[in-house]
């Protein structure tokens, strides 16, 4: 047992290290609402203004907002927020704050940022090739490619 | 050793660093950035973003809500 714990602790010494040196930002984008994208692009934007790489796995929800045609239509608000969010819109708007995909589009100018979609999920809707999503989708990838990709970096879940 | 004027007046985080990116992208060593702003996010974020790329903040000008930093560029490979 005490062997088992000290391999334990040697393995999270090993990727600590490892992420001090991978240094990318990766998101597991699952929800689909205004509210949960908007960070995305502000976070996203930040990243990439830091010169921090970042890499964005949209599964889940947030499937249908990035397929063709998808981004204009992606007005909902999560239920929870409902009664606040009309005012926190309207002050975004007042400021002429730019949308979550004009963000996106910020940081893939300026940065290097991937956009990915979920090949499970892209089966599940139907959505064959790259051609069915919207073009700031870079590739289709499984989730193991992503696993790869953000081993020992930080990873978040919207 | 030229001065790029930046006016990120009116842009809301992280809008101005963004803008300070492009030009950081233009500059050369030994140019100056003078970035202009309204956010008052910029005093804190124009400050990380030297520190994280290792150029130079020279100073931050607050007047009437209106901010102007000076970063000294000198990180560039």
């Amino acid at each position: 047992m005490m062997l088992f714990g000290k391999i334990i602790i040697l393995n999270f010494n090993v990727v600590l290290v490892i992420k001090m040196e991978n240094g990318s930002f990766n998101i597991i984008m699952f929800s689909g609402t205004a509210d949960k994208l908007i960070p995305l692009g502000v976070l996203t934007q930040t990243a990439a203004n830091m010169g921090v790489p970042v890499r964005i796995f949209v599964t889940g929800w947030a499937m249908t907002v990035f397929k063709k045609d998808g981004p204009k239509n992606a007005n909902r608000i999560s239920k929870e927020f409902e009664d606040v969010a009309p005012m926190l819109m309207k002050g975004l708007q007042d400021m002429k704050a730019p949308s979550w995909y004009d963000m996106l589009k910020s940081a893939k100018e300026i940065g290097d940022v991937k956009i990915y979609a979920c090949s499970l999920m892209s089966e599940a809707l139907k959505l064959k090739s790259l051609q069915d999503f919207d073009p700031i989708v870079d590739d289709i990838i499984g989730a193991a490619s992503f696993m790869q990709m953000s081993a020992g970096g930080q990873v978040i879940f919207i | 050793m030229a001065v790029i004027n930046v006016d990120s007046r009116g842009s809301a985080c992280p809008g101005p660093v963004t803008d300070l990116v492009k030009a950081y992208k233009r500059a050369n060593n030994g140019d100056t950035i003078e970035l202009l702003a309204t956010d008052p996010g910029i005093k804190a974020d124009a400050k990380a973003w030297c520190d994280r790329t290792g150029n130079e903040l020279l100073g931050i000008e607050e007047n009437n809500g209106e901010y102007k930093v000076k970063i000294l560029v000198k990180s560039k490979k």
